[in-house]
């Protein structure tokens, strides 16, 4: 219930001067939790607070050429409502580390040289069938 | 069958004649709607003579040829005119007018039997309704499919056939594709006036394939009709009369023929379904997806019914030159066998003899390594009997990069000569059969090599009383025959006129000799093709300009294109002095010659026979789960199209051998499945006509006279088990029923 009485729709942003404003503000507010959040998952092992912020800014730079700002604010949204998910700790530790250390490349990584020169179709015929 | 649409067509005319006289909307557009013929009367009544009638278009294609412009007859279907040959049923008549007809014992392929009473029409001046299917169209007749007394006619006949069947749609494998149901929704009344107990009947028992629930039967006698007509086995039959009436074997037997699956389409209601496809799935919830089959050479068309990554079942699609609209029991029922002992992923076998899994990259590497180390010579390609023009090419292709050109297909033989087409295809057509008045069977079985096309023979015996004569080993026909001899002395004293056979041969208008594939094995192939060759200079009705009446029928869906795209082996002692086998899915090729040392690479999809020797193993893909080229017996050229997705990791054939020859560092020039076509182009480009038949231009077999004398050694029996022929089908667990059960011993 809790969360729900929180969860307040603000009015859209006048133009993208202001969606900018607010982008700034939503990014501070997620360097300032942290060290709540490294603590809450007992991140200390696996990462280091720079190394969190630097996957917060890339996960906005991603939507960096978008210019409406209602769409702006509605990822603003869904960016605020994953942050107050991690702080009050709906998620448990894997999903942090999964989405937010390890990344999309997943855990293994082959860094092997013994692809190069391989034509793409074999690098492909390696990965799957399609 | 095309009720289903007949049944919402039904529904939507009337809804639509309900919208017309309830909506006000509408009729105030009718109103302003400004028509020219209303300013001026005169021409409205010009337009009133001539009767307002949509525009219809024969239902199914339904199409008339007129043989002869004297028995063309005119007849009206609710007023509506058609030309129509004479001799034609009412009901044909009403579907080449664009009415479908409400039917359940009439079928097109069937004798007509009328008992079934639910095509009643209305004709003008017959004191009752007349059953339409039974009926033959008279000049000028006014028929009427859509009055009120063939409305309560249909209606008061479901009531009757609802009234004996039980109301378990919704166990029943048939329902969403009955016929019954479609009817009754359509053309049936609302409630029933049935209290009474209904009738219940005992099941019997046809064997593994079709499983009976003759309760739901309505007594059509299809299936009667068609065991007695197409399949040509005496086993089903009627018994009792009255209410007592069942469908039965007459006695505790099943239903011998590889024909049998069939009875589970033609059944319009759910007594016949599938025994293994029972309470799998439903078939609304299937993904259909049209492609062809690949257990023999004919290439039957089928339609997989798949669900996710699983086949569920597969159905015969309507081709006129090829199966008409029935499959063997083989291509319906092989399908278990796409998902047992399916190899899933690269392997190499250790020191210790078993197969450890290993990676793509792996396997490929030690492949490639050692075609390094084997001389040219050494190396030899074997594609199976399932293989695709595609994988085929790329075989060829690599090897011959990589110096060797001793490739061959499964089933081709060492002796034959594949310069031209004529020489190895199914020169009359499959259904240019149909044409023939005498064939002359030589070393071939086709009830077991070829169902399809001993399907056509047997409808053209059945229909022209046509001879025919055999060659080879005692076997099982279902029709009349002579059986001549057992050896290919038999042909050459035919040759020579002593025969009485010679005499039927000569007097033929059209004579067809099908010679057996088996007969690729035999060491004097080329003096029997050389003997047929005499034959068709000494009978001048063999070969015409119009008729071509020397045929061989292939066994394998892969020989056809192996052959077009000359894979013939380069040197005789292909496997005695081999170091490196590549088998491209062939498991029946014969390794004993084999040196111990040989390494054999196994490509297949099953672990069958092939697998047992082989030092490394690359997993790849069944025919429903590629896009593959395929040429039938008759060189017609047929597309499979990927149905479900491969298992475990996988690869198609031609990409494996791409990736292959890449590691081997003799890059083969195409990427892509068009790359591949785009070569093919040029070795054989009557591979990409796509379902069309490309007849072969020269005709004859132009062989050397004389090349050797034939042996006396009898012809053999290609086929031993009908149910079993390849690697999908050894590993059906149904079909492993059927040759417990069924296979003639
Ligand atoms: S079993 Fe089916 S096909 Fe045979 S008579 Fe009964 S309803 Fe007709
Ligand atoms: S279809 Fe005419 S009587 Fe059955």
């Amino acid at each position: 219930m809790a969360f729900a009485m929180r969860v307040k729709v603000p009015p859209n942003s006048a133009n993208l001067q202001e969606a900018r404003h607010r982008t700034f503000d939503f990014f501070r507010a997620a360097c300032r939790s942290i060290p709540s959040i490294m603590d809450i998952y007992n991140l200390y092992d696996v990462v280091n607070p720079s190394e969190l912020r630097s996957t917060i800014a890339a996960q906005i730079r991603k939507n960096a050429h978008i210019t409406n700002p209602k769409v702006i604010d509605m990822l603003l949204f869904k960016g605020m409502e994953e942050l107050s998910n991690i702080t009050e700790h709906a998620k448990q530790r894997h999903h942090i580390i999964g989405q937010y250390v390890v990344g999309n490349k997943g855990l293994v990584q082959d860094v092997d040289t013994k692809d190069e020169g391989l034509s793409p179709f074999l690098k492909n015929f390696y990965n799957s069938n399609y | 069958m095309g009720l289903g649409s007949l049944a919402s067509r039904a529904l939507r005319s009337s809804s639509s004649s309900r919208v017309l006289s309830t909506n006000p909307r509408y009729n105030l557009i009718r109103t302003i709607v400004s028509t020219p013929e209303l300013h001026k009367p005169e021409a409205a009544t010009e337009a009133a003579s001539e009767p307002d009638l949509p525009k219809r278009t024969p239902i199914a294609g339904a199409r008339v040829h007129f043989p002869n412009p004297d028995d063309v007859i005119e007849v009206f279907v609710d007023g509506y005119p058609v030309k129509i040959p004479k001799g034609m049923t009412v009901l044909q008549a009403c579907s080449v007018a664009g009415v479908d007809i409400p039917r359940f014992c009439y079928h097109d392929r069937l004798s007509i039997a009328g008992n079934c009473r639910m095509c009643l029409v209305e004709v003008e001046k017959s004191p009752k309704p007349v059953a339409s299917c039974a009926m033959p169209a008279l000049p000028g007749m006014k028929i009427k499919t859509d009055t009120p007394i063939a409305k309560k006619a249909r209606e008061g006949v479901m009531e009757f056939l609802l009234m004996n069947h039980p109301l378990d749609c919704p166990i029943c494998d048939q329902g969403g594709e009955c016929d019954l149901q479609d009817q009754s929704m359509a053309f049936g009344s609302d409630r029933g006036r049935f209290t009474e107990t209904k009738r219940s009947v005992v099941d019997k028992n046809l064997g593994p394939l079709v499983k009976t629930v003759m309760t739901r039967c309505i007594q059509c006698t299809r299936c009667v009709r068609f065991a007695s007509e197409i399949a040509g086995v005496q086993d089903l039959g009627m018994l009792g009369r009255g209410s007592g009436e069942e469908i039965g074997t007459y006695v505790e037997k099943l239903m011998t023929s590889e024909l049998s699956g069939n009875v589970i389409d033609i059944c319009p209601v759910g007594a016949l379904t599938s025994k293994p496809f029972a309470f799998k799935a439903r078939n609304w919830e299937l993904k259909g997806t049209e492609t062809i089959d690949v257990t023999d050479a004919v290439g039957s068309n089928i339609r997989i019914d798949s669900r996710g990554p699983e086949v569920m079942r597969i159905v015969p699609r309507l081709n006129e030159d090829i199966n008409e609209e029935w499959i063997s029991d083989k291509t319906r029922f092989c399908y278990d066998g796409l998902k047992r002992q399916r190899l899933s992923d690269p392997m190499i076998r250790g020191a210790d003899g078993h197969f450890k899994p290993v990676s793509w990259r792996d396997a490929l590497a030690v492949v490639a390594e050692v075609l390094h180390q084997v001389k040219p010579e050494e190396i030899v390609g074997v594609a199976g009997k399932l293989s695709d023009a595609e994988s085929m090419m790329s075989l060829k292709d690599f090897l011959n990069r990589m110096g060797s050109n001793n490739i061959w297909c499964e089933g081709n033989g060492k002796y034959l000569d594949a310069d031209l087409r004529s020489g190895y295809l199914m020169n009359t057509s499959i259904s240019g059969l149909e044409k023939a008045d005498c064939f002359l069977l030589v070393g071939t079985q086709p009830r077991v090599e070829a169902v399809m096309v001993n399907a056509r023979i047997r409808k053209t015996v059945r229909a022209t009383k046509a001879k025919v004569g055999y060659i080879g080993p005692p076997t099982d026909f279902n029709y009349d025959h002579d059986h001549l001899g057992t050896t290919p002395e038999t042909l050459a004293a035919i040759l020579d006129g002593n025969h009485p056979f010679s005499a039927a041969l000569s007097t033929a208008k059209n004579p067809a000799i099908i010679i057996g594939a088996g007969i690729f094995d035999r060491q004097d192939t080329a003096a029997i093709l050389s003997l047929l060759n005499s034959l068709s200079a000494k009978f001048k009705n063999l070969i015409t300009p119009e008729w071509n009446g020397l045929n061989v029928l292939l066994l394998n869906a892969a020989q056809a294109a192996a052959l077009d795209l000359g894979l013939i082996p380069e040197s005789d002692s292909g496997m005695e002095s081999a170091k490196f086998v590549y088998l491209m899915g062939a498991d029946d090729t014969n390794l004993d010659d084999l040196p111990k040392d040989a390494f054999v690479v196994y490509q297949g999809h099953h672990g069958d026979k092939g697998v047992y020797r082989a030092n490394v193993i690359f997993p790849s893909t069944v025919f429903s789960e590629k896009e593959g080229t395929y040429e039938n017996t008759e060189g017609c050229v047929q597309q499979t199209v990927p149905a479900v997705p491969t298992v475990g990791d996988a690869r198609e054939d031609w990409k494996i051998i791409r990736a292959l020859s890449e590691v081997c560092g003799v890059r083969l020039p195409y990427d892509s499945i068009s790359g591949v076509r785009s070569r093919i182009k040029n070795v054989a480009p009557n591979l990409l006509r796509v379902d069309e038949r490309e007849a072969a231009v020269f005709s004859g077999l132009l062989k050397p006279e004389g090349s050797g004398k034939v042996s006396a050694v009898p012809f053999g029996v290609t086929v031993e088990n009908f149910y079993m022929t390849d690697a999908i089908t050894r590993a059906s667990k149904i079909m492993a029923q059927c040759s417990a059960l069924l296979a003639k011993k």
